[in-house]
C-alpha cells in the first residue's frame, strides 16, 4: 500500500551545510556562545576551565545572544562563523 | 531547493488498523493518540480542499525543511481534519511561519507553549467550531481537527520531537490541540478580527505562542471595577514568562463577564489600558534570587511592580465561550508576537 510521508520536505536552495578543512581542537579559536539565560555565563566559565587542562585558552571568547527566547541574528552568527573553527554552545538553564 | 532523505510517496506493506497504528508510532508521526493513514486518496481530497493555494511556506523549524503541499495534507489527514478544514489550516500554519511567532524560538524552549488557534468570521459556523460552552475543551471534530493537525505539522515536518527538539520541560495539554473559535455572536465587542484591521466577512486564523488557558473564576463582582481587581490580580503571576520575555497575552472573556464590562461602559481599550497598569507583579510576591535575575537581565522594576508586556497594544482581548462567570487568560511564551491571517477560499478572491 502506497502512503504520503507526513514528514516529507524540502531543504531550502542555499542551506547546505560548508565544511573545509581539520579542525585543530587544540589551537583553533573556539567561542563559547550563551543563549543569555541564567547561569548560562557560568556554564560556559566552567567548560573554559576544563578546556584549560587540554589546550590554549587564549583565543577562547565569550560570545552571548542578546535574549533567551529569540534568535541569535544571522549576522552574529555570520561574523562568529568567521572568526571560529569551533563553537560551544550552552543549551542549559 | 532539494528534497530530503525521505520520499513523499512511502510503499509500505499492507497493514490492519491496529498494525498501521502500531507502525504510525514506530515513526514518530504520533501525538500518542491513533492517527487516520494518509492514503494518497485521502490525501489527494485534502489538497483538492485547498483550491489550488500554490503561495509557498517556509521552511519549518527546528528541521528548517519546507513543506509540500501534501506532506501537510497527510498530516491534517492523520489528526482527522476533515478536507474543508484544510484552508483553515494552512492559513494557521502561515501565520505560525511569519518569523515575528518566533516558531523556533518556541519550538525549542523548556516552555510549555504551544500554538493558541483563534478562528474568526463566517466559517468558523461553516465548519462546526465551538465558540460557546466548552469551546477551549473536547468534543468538537472542527477545533480538535484544526488545532491536531497543525500540531502533527509541526512534529513530523518541523521535527518538534519531545524530548528532542521540543525541549518543554514539562509540555502541556494544549500541545494536543489547542483551538477556538471567537463567539462573534454573543459578544458587544467588534470581532476580533475587524478590529485587527479584516473584514467582517473575512475568515481569520490568529496565532500565538501561549500556554493552556489559565481560569479567572469571578462570581461575585457585579461591576466593570469588581471584575477588573480579579482580572488583574489573576494575570499578574510571578511565574509569568513574558516576566523577562515581554510579549503579548490574550484574555478570553467570557460572555457574562463581557456583558458587565460593557454595561459599565467598559470597551476593549479601556480593558486593555486598565490592564497595563493593573497586571503587574508586586515585588514582595518575587523571591530576592529571583528578582536578582530579573534585574541582572535588564528586566528592571517599574516602581514596586514588574510589568508582564510591553504595553496595551500587547494585552489582547477576544470574547469567547457559553453561560457563567468565567473567563480565561492565556499567557504567551513572550518572545512570540500574535499574527493574524486570512483563510484563503475562492468566494474571498484569493
Amino acid at each position: 500500500m502506497r502512503i504520503v510521508n507526513p514528514g516529507f520536505g524540502l531543504v531550502p536552495a542555499g542551506a547546505e551545510q560548508a565544511t573545509e578543512g581539520k579542525v585543530d581542537w587544540l589551537n583553533d579559536p573556539i567561542v563559547l556562545f550563551g543563549n543569555s539565560k541564567p547561569n548560562a555565563r557560568e556554564l560556559l566559565e566552567g567548560v573554559k576551565a576544563k578546556l584549560a587542562g587540554i589546550r590554549r585558552t587564549d583565543n577562547i571568547d565569550f560570545i552571548a545572544k542578546n535574549s533567551a527566547s529569540q534568535g541569535a541574528p544571522p549576522e552574529m552568527i555570520n561574523d562568529t562563523a568567521k572568526k571560529y573553527r569551533i563553537a560551544l554552545l550552552a543549551l542549559g538553564d | 531547493m532539494s528534497d530530503s532523505a525521505d520520499t513523499e510517496i512511502l510503499d509500505i506493506a499492507d497493514l490492519d488498523q491496529e498494525a498501521w497504528q502500531d507502525y504510525a508510532i514506530e515513526q514518530g508521526w504520533s501525538d500518542g493518540l491513533p492517527l487516520v493513514m494518509p492514503t494518497e486518496a485521502s490525501v489527494a481530497r485534502m489538497v483538492a480542499a485547498a483550491h489550488g493555494d500554490n503561495e509557498g511556506f517556509a521552511a519549518i523549524s527546528p528541521r528548517q525543511v519546507v513543506p509540500t503541499m501534501a506532506s501537510l495534507a497527510a498530516n491534517a489527514v492523520m489528526a482527522g481534519a476533515k478536507p474543508a478544514y484544510f484552508p483553515t489550516i494552512l492559513a494557521g500554519l502561515r501565520g505560525i511561519l511569519d518569523p515575528s511567532y518566533n516558531l523556533h524560538g518556541s519550538m525549542a524552549t523548556t516552555h510549555s507553549c504551544a500554538p493558541m488557534v483563534m478562528i474568526n468570521g463566517p466559517l468558523r459556523q461553516a465548519l462546526g467550531v465551538n465558540c460557546s460552552s466548552n469551546c477551549f475543551g473536547q468534543g468538537w471534530r472542527a477545533n480538535a481537527g484544526i488545532g491536531r493537525a497543525i500540531q502533527l505539522i509541526l512534529l513530523n515536518v518541523g521535527g518538534g520531537k519531545p524530548g528532542v527538539m521540543d525541549r518543554s520541560t514539562q509540555g502541556s495539554p494544549a500541545k494536543y490541540a489547542f483551538c477556538f473559535g471567537e463567539n462573534e455572536e454573543e459578544s458587544p465587542w467588534l470581532p476580533f478580527h475587524v478590529r485587527r484591521g479584516f473584514a467582517p466577512e473575512d475568515s481569520v486564523v490568529t496565532v500565538m505562542s501561549g500556554e493552556a488557558p489559565h481560569n479567572i473564576n469571578d462570581h461575585g463582582s457585579t461591576s466593570a471595577e469588581g471584575l477588573m481587581t480579579t482580572f488583574a490580580h489573576t494575570i499578574a503571576q510571578p511565574g509569568a514568562n513574558t516576566v523577562y520575555g515581554k510579549g503579548p497575552y490574550m484574555v478570553v472573556v467570557g460572555p457574562e463577564h463581557a456583558a458587565t464590562f460593557h454595561r459599565d461602559g467598559w470597551g476593549v481599550d479601556k480593558l486593555r489600558d486598565e490592564l497595563w497598569l493593573r497586571a503587574r507583579i508586586p515585588l514582595k510576591h518575587i523571591s530576592e534570587e529571583n528578582l536578582a535575575t530579573y534585574v541582572a537581565t535588564g528586566h528592571k522594576p517599574t516602581g514596586d511592580f514588574l510589568t508582564i508586556c510591553r504595553g496595551p497594544e500587547d494585552i489582547h482581548i477576544s470574547m469567547a465561550g457559553g453561560p457563567g462567570k468565567h473567563s480565561a487568560f492565556i499567557p504567551s511564551f513572550g518572545g512570540t508576537a500574535v499574527v493574524s491571517t486570512r483563510v484563503k477560499l475562492p468566494s474571498a478572491g484569493a
